[in-house]
C-alpha cells in the first residue's frame, strides 16, 4: 500500500484533517533515504575483515618488516581507533548514554580487534606471558570489560565476556580447550555453568541496581546459554564423565534456570530467552523420560509405544504453550 | 470459499497500522491518532515474536513428523498408505487451525504448509519416477512434466497462502523448468544463461508492476521477495562462475577443471558490470532492494574473481579489502550527514527497531581473546592465527 493510499483510506475514515495530510505528503516528499544499516554493515564487515586480515599479515611479512614496525603500526592503528572514541565520548552514566553516532563505537570496535592481534602477536613472537596463559586471556577480559562500561558499549561487554569464558577454559585445561572439540567432556563444563551462573547473576543485579540496567540482556543471553550448553552436553554424553556433575544434579539446574528465563522473559518481553528457556527444558523433560523408561522396564513394547505418543503429544503441547503463551504468563 | 486462506483484511491492517506507525515515531501523527487507526484498523490473528515463531514453527516440525511416524507404524511403513491419508489429515488441520486460531504466518502454519508441500512434491515424483518408471536426468520430457507439476502446485499455494518460501521456490521452479526445456533444444546450453537471465529481467518487470497495483496487496510481500530475487537470478544467470562450472556440470564425463566457455569476454565483462549498475541504480532511484542486491552480487563477483584468479595473497586481499571497506563507509557516514543528494548516513527514525542482538553478532563474529597456543607451535604457515572471523566458543 503506497503512502498516498493510506492517506486517501486515512481521510476517508476520518480519521486524519486534510491540513495533516498535506504535512504528511510534504514530509514523505522530502525526507531523505536513510543508508545507516548499509553503512553500519559495510563498516561492521570492513573492520572484522582488517583485523582478521592484518591478524595473520603480520607472521607472512615478518622476514620483510621486521617486528618493531609491525608492533608500532598495529599499536598505532589501536591506539588511533581508541583515542578517535575517546576524543568522542559521552560523559559516564549508569543509565544508557546517548549516541554521538556510530563511528565512535565502532572505532572502539576495531581498536579492541587490534587490541586481540596485537597481544597475540607479542605473546607467539615474543612469550611476554610465558606459559601463563591464563594471564594471556585475562587480560582482554580485564581491558574490554572497563571498556565497555565507560563506552556504554554492548558490543566490547560481549567481548569481553567471550574473553572470559576462553579464560576459563583456558585456566582449566590449558593446550587442549580450542584444539580440540572435546570442550564440554570434562570438568571445564563444571566451570563453564558457573560462569553462566555468575553472567546470569551480574545481569540480573545490574538491572536490579540500575547499573548499566540495559547491559542485563547481554549478561544474560550469553550466560544462561553457556550455562544450559554446558549442562545439556554433559548430560546428554554417552561415556558418562567422572568429572561432570550426575543428572540429578543436571536436570533440576537446567529446569530452575529455565523457568528464571521464562520468569524474566515475562517480565521483560524477551522472547529469545521465552524460546531459549522452552526448548532446554524440552530436552531435559524428554532425556528425563527417555532414562525413566529406560530404569522401569527398558525399551520393550510399551515403553516403545510410550515414546511414540509422547513425542507428537509433547511437540503440540508447546505449540499450544506458545500459541496461549500471552494468557498463560498474563503478557500485556 | 474464496482464493485467500487468510483473511485479506489482514495484510490491509498491518500495512496501514504500520505506516501509522512510522509517521507516528516522525512526530507526524498524535498518539490519540494512532490509536484511532488501530481501533478502526484492528490487527484480530495471531502472529506472534519473531522467536515465538521460531519455536513454533520447530515444534509444529517435531510433532507432525512425530504423528506421521506414529500413523506410518500402524500401516506397518506402507509408502502410500502413510502418505496420502497424513496428506489428507494435514490439509484439513491447516485449514481449521488458520480458521479457528486466527494464525497468520505465525510459525505453525509455515509449518504445516511446508510439510504438507514437501509431501505432494514426494508424492509427484514417486508417481512419475518410480510408479510410471522414469529416468531422471536433465533435458529429459520426464522432469519436464515433474516440474511443471510442482510448478502448477507451488502456484496454486502462493495464490493461497501468499507465503514468501513457497514463493521463492515456485519462482526457482519456473526457471529450472525454463532451463530443462532449453536443454532438449538444440543450441539450448549455449542459449541458457541469456533465456534466464532475459527471463529474470520480465520476470523482475512484472513482479514490480503487480507490486504497485492495490489489489495486490496480499502478495506484497511475495512480490517485494521475488523483485528482490529476480534480480538476483538475472546476475547468477550470467556470472562467469555460474555459467562455466554450470557448463561442466552438464558434460558428461569427467574433467580436473571446468572448461573455458565461449563468450567469455562476455560473461566477465557482466559479472563485474552488473553489480555496479545494482549499487549505482540503487543509489540513484533509491531503492533498497537495488542497494542490498549490489551489495550481495559485488560480494559474488569477487568470489568468482578469486576463484579463477587469485591476483593477491588471501591475507593481504582481507586487509586491503577491509581497509578500502572500512574507509568507504567512513567517508560515506561523513560525507551524507546532513542529507546529501535525498541520501542521509542518520538513522530513519520511521524504521523498527532493530532487534537487541547486535553483542550476539559481535560475540558470533569477533575474536575476542588471544588462541592459546601451545608455545612449541609458530605460526609459520599463517593459517592458525587471527585470521578466522568465526571464533566459537
Amino acid at each position: 500500500m503506497s503512502p498516498e493510499s493510506i492517506l486517501a483510506e486515512l481521510q476517508a475514515q476520518h480519521l486524519l484533517p486534510p491540513e495533516q495530510a498535506a504535512l504528511i505528503r510534504a514530509d514523505e516528499a522530502r525526507r531523505p533515504f536513510s543508508l545507516h544499516r548499509e553503512l553500519r554493515l559495510v563498516l561492521y564487515l570492513g573492520i572484522v575483515t582488517l583485523s582478521g586480515g592484518l591478524g595473520v599479515l603480520i607472521y607472512e611479512n615478518i622476514d620483510y618488516i621486521g617486528h618493531g614496525v609491525v608492533v608500532a603500526g598495529i599499536a598505532g592503528l589501536m591506539l588511533l581507533c581508541l583515542g578517535y572514541a575517546f576524543r568522542h565520548r559521552q560523559p559516564f552514566t549508569w543509565a544508557e548514554a546517548p549516541k554521538a553516532g556510530f563511528l565512535p563505537d565502532y572505532a572502539l570496535l576495531l581498536g579492541c580487534l587490534l587490541f586481540v592481534s596485537l597481544e597475540t602477536y607479542l605473546q607467539v613472537q615474543y612469550g611476554v606471558f610465558g606459559t601463563r596463559y591464563g594471564l594471556a586471556t585475562l587480560l582482554p577480559a580485564l581491558v574490554f570489560l572497563p571498556l565497555a562500561y565507560r563506552f556504554d558499549h554492548r558490543g566490547v561487554l560481549a567481548m569481553g565476556i567471550t574473553a572470559l569464558a576462553a579464560w576459563v577454559g583456558v585456566s582449566i585445561q590449558p593446550l587442549s580447550a580450542f584444539v580440540t572439540n572435546d570442550f564440554w567432556h570434562s570438568r571445564l563444563s563444571t566451570a563453564a555453568m558457573l560462569l553462566g551462573l555468575g553472567l546470569m547473576a551480574a545481569g540480573l543485579l545490574s538491572e536490579q541496581h540500575g547499573r548499566k540496567a540495559h547491559f542485563a540482556f547481554t549478561y544474560l543471553s550469553l550466560g544462561s546459554n553457556l550455562l544450559l550448553i554446558a549442562a545439556t552436553a554433559t548430560l546428554l554424553a554417552f561415556t558418562p564423565d567422572d568429572a561432570g556433575l550426575p543428572p540429578l544434579v543436571l536436570v533440576p539446574l537446567i529446569l530452575l534456570v529455565c523457568a528464571a528465563l521464562v520468569w524474566y522473559a515475562r517480565r521483560t518481553h524477551s522472547y529469545l530467552l521465552l524460546l531459549m528457556g522452552v526448548g532446554y527444558a524440552y530436552v531435559a523433560v524428554t532425556y528425563t523420560l527417555v532414562r525413566l523408561i529406560d530404569a522401569v522396564g527398558g525399551f520393550n513394547e510399551a515403553g516403545f509405544t510410550l515414546m511414540l505418543l509422547y513425542i507428537p503429544l509433547s511437540a503440540f503441547g508447546v505449540v499450544w504453550l506458545f500459541l496461549n503463551i500471552k494468557k498463560i504468563l498474563r503478557l500485556k | 470459499m474464496s482464493l485467500h486462506a487468510y483473511n485479506p483484511d489482514w495484510p490491509r491492517h498491518e500495512a496501514l497500522q504500520a505506516q501509522a506507525r512510522r509517521w507516528h515515531r516522525r512526530g507526524l501523527l498524535t498518539a490519540e491518532q494512532l490509536a484511532a487507526v488501530e481501533a478502526r484498523f484492528p490487527l484480530d490473528f495471531y502472529r506472534p515474536h519473531l522467536f515465538l515463531r521460531i519455536g513454533l514453527f520447530l515444534f509444529t516440525v517435531l510433532g507432525a513428523l512425530a504423528s506421521v511416524g506414529f500413523w506410518g507404524m500402524t500401516t506397518q511403513f506402507d509408502f502410500l498408505g502413510t502418505l496420502i491419508p497424513c496428506l489428507l489429515i494435514g490439509a484439513v488441520v491447516l485449514e481449521l487451525v488458520i480458521r479457528r486460531k486466527r494464525l497468520y504466518h505465525s510459525g505453525a502454519d509455515n509449518a504445516l504448509l511446508y510439510l504438507e508441500l514437501l509431501g505432494l512434491v514426494t508424492l509427484i515424483g514417486y508417481v512419475v519416477f518410480e510408479k510410471l518408471d522414469q529416468e531422471p536426468g536433465p533435458g529429459t520430457a520426464s522432469l519436464t512434466v515433474v516440474l511443471l507439476l510442482i510448478l502448477a502446485l507451488l502456484v496454486l499455494a502462493t495464490l493461497r497462502y501468499a507465503d514468501v518460501l513457497v514463493a521463492v521456490v515456485a519462482y526457482l521452479c519456473a526457471l529450472l523448468l525454463l532451463g530443462n526445456v532449453l536443454l532438449a533444444l538444440p543450441f539450448g546450453t549455449l542459449l541458457l544463461p541469456f533465456v534466464l537471465g532475459a527471463a529474470s529481467a520480465g520476470a523482475y518487470a512484472w513482479f514490480t508492476r503487480q507490486l504497485r497495483r492495490p489489489d495486490r496487496l496480499y502478495y506484497r510481500r511475495c512480490l517485494a521477495w521475488l523483485r528482490g530475487l529476480a534480480l538476483g537470478t538475472a546476475y547468477l544467470a550470467v556470472n562467469y562462475w555460474a555459467v562455466r562450472e554450470g557448463n561442466a556440470a552438464l558434460l558428461s564425463g569427467y574433467a580436473p577443471e571446468s572448461p573455458q566457455i565461449p563468450l567469455a569476454w562476455l560473461f566477465c565483462l557482466l559479472t563485474a558490470a552488473i553489480p555496479l549498475l545494482y549499487l549505482v541504480q540503487g543509489l540513484r532511484r533509491p531503492d533498497r532492494t537495488w542497494l542490498w542486491l549490489g551489495l550481495l552480487t559485488a560480494a559474488f563477483s569477487v568470489f568468482t574473481l578469486r576463484y579463477y584468479r587469485s591476483l593477491l595473497p588471501a591475507e593481504t586481499a582481507a586487509t586491503l579489502a577491509g581497509a578500502f571497506l572500512t574507509a568507504l563507509a567512513v567517508w560515506a557516514t561523513r560525507y551524507l550527514h546532513p542529507a546529501r543528494h535525498g541520501l542521509t548516513s542518520a538513522p530513519d527514525e520511521a524504521e523498527d527497531q532493530q532487534l537487541n542482538l547486535e553483542s550476539l553478532v559481535v560475540a558470533q563474529t569477533a575474536h575476542s581473546a588471544p588462541d592459546a597456543a601451545p608455545a612449541g607451535v609458530q605460526f609459520g604457515g599463517g593459517h592458525s592465527g587471527g585470521g578466522g572471523a568465526t571464533g566459537s566458543y
